[in-house]
């Protein structure tokens, strides 16, 4: 008889997620409206859960920053490369809580060489203090749009900003891909 | 000069430029797909207004319920273009709308307002709905 067997399936995977409290998973494309709908549904979702307001408002903040740079950079790309507009892009995102803080997880394959670039940026991001953080933002506010972004750079020290710890930053090599890395990124708000 | 009107969407602001009656208002969410390219065309036209505004009386009013790092870069730059307008001798005012539990929007306002001194600034904390 097979009728518990996906129920089982089921609970298995429901345990994990519950064990980890994860509030919101996803792995899939990104789009702006697909982002615009996620953002929906995870506003609802921290209201109904009684987070408070500045904590909120700073998890919404972080991850549409994480979503929409899934669009801008992710390689795995449905849409032609030099598109610029309506761009739907692969990645992951997960946001979960732990020890009373929120953490916030984002995942995508990047260029390699774009992945140098980003550690090196990251990791300088790493050896600031907030006051630094603080600083480097108003600068970058006033400076010119730099090459190639789309926003300015602004991206990372707005969650930076945000962040309870330094943002965390990983990257794999992916073994079939030699000129693709997968980038992982966590902020804990 | 035909006024400008953008309506909104779930993720990019509306933009009400009453350019004959010098009112102009930018309400919503901002977190468009490429805030450069929503907004340049917005700034344009805005220079191209304020370019041929003299001694004129503007209000400003700019209610935005959460705006992306990319739109805080653009939004400065339109208010370096009201800065300029100041300068040239028009009488600009900007009334900032935040929910009064918002700091974030709140302290970028102070920014503006200490960047742009000389442009009239008032900051209004809204009661959370």
């Amino acid at each position: 008889m097979t009728t518990h067997h996906i129920v089982n399936d089921q609970l298995a995977f429901c345990d994990i997620a519950r064990k980890h409290r994860v509030i919101f998973y996803y792995v899939g494309y990104f789009s702006q409206n697909i982002v615009a709908a996620m953002a929906d549904a995870i506003k609802l979702q921290l209201e109904v859960s009684g987070v408070n307001g500045p904590t909120r408002r700073k998890l919404f903040s972080s991850f549409i920053e994480m979503a929409q740079n899934i669009i801008h950079y992710s390689v795995d790309s449905l849409t032609p490369g030099d598109q610029e507009n309506h761009e739907i892009r692969h990645g992951s995102v997960c946001i979960s809580e732990k020890d009373g803080q929120y953490i916030l997880l984002c995942a995508n394959p990047i260029d390699t060489k774009a992945a140098d670039d980003l550690r090196e940026r990251l990791e300088s991001l790493r050896g600031m203090t907030m006051d630094e953080i603080k600083r480097a933002y108003k600068e970058s506010l006033r400076a010119e749009v730099p090459e190639g972004s789309k926003g300015a750079g602004l991206g990372f020290l707005t969650m930076a900003r945000d962040a309870c710890e330094p943002l965390e930053f990983e990257f794999w090599p992916m073994d079939q891909r030699p000129h693709v890395a997968m980038f992982y990124l966590k902020a804990a708000i | 000069m035909e006024n400008l009107y953008v309506a909104a969407t779930p993720s990019s602001p509306e933009v009400n430029f009453d350019f004959s009656l010098h009112q102009l208002s930018i309400r919503g969410e901002s977190y468009p797909e490429n805030a450069a390219a929503f907004y340049s065309d917005i700034i344009k036209s805005l220079r191209d207004y304020l370019a041929v505004c003299d001694d004129c009386t503007i209000t400003v009013d700019i209610a935005l319920a959460y705006f992306n790092s990319s739109s805080t870069k653009m939004l400065f730059n339109m208010f370096e273009a009201f800065n300029d307008a100041q300068s040239a001798g028009n009488h600009i005012t900007v009334n900032w709308y935040h929910d009064e539990e918002d700091d974030t929007i709140l302290e970028f306002g102070q920014e503006l307002s200490d960047d742009f001194p000389e442009l009239n600034f008032i900051d209004h904390a809204v009661e959370s709905a």
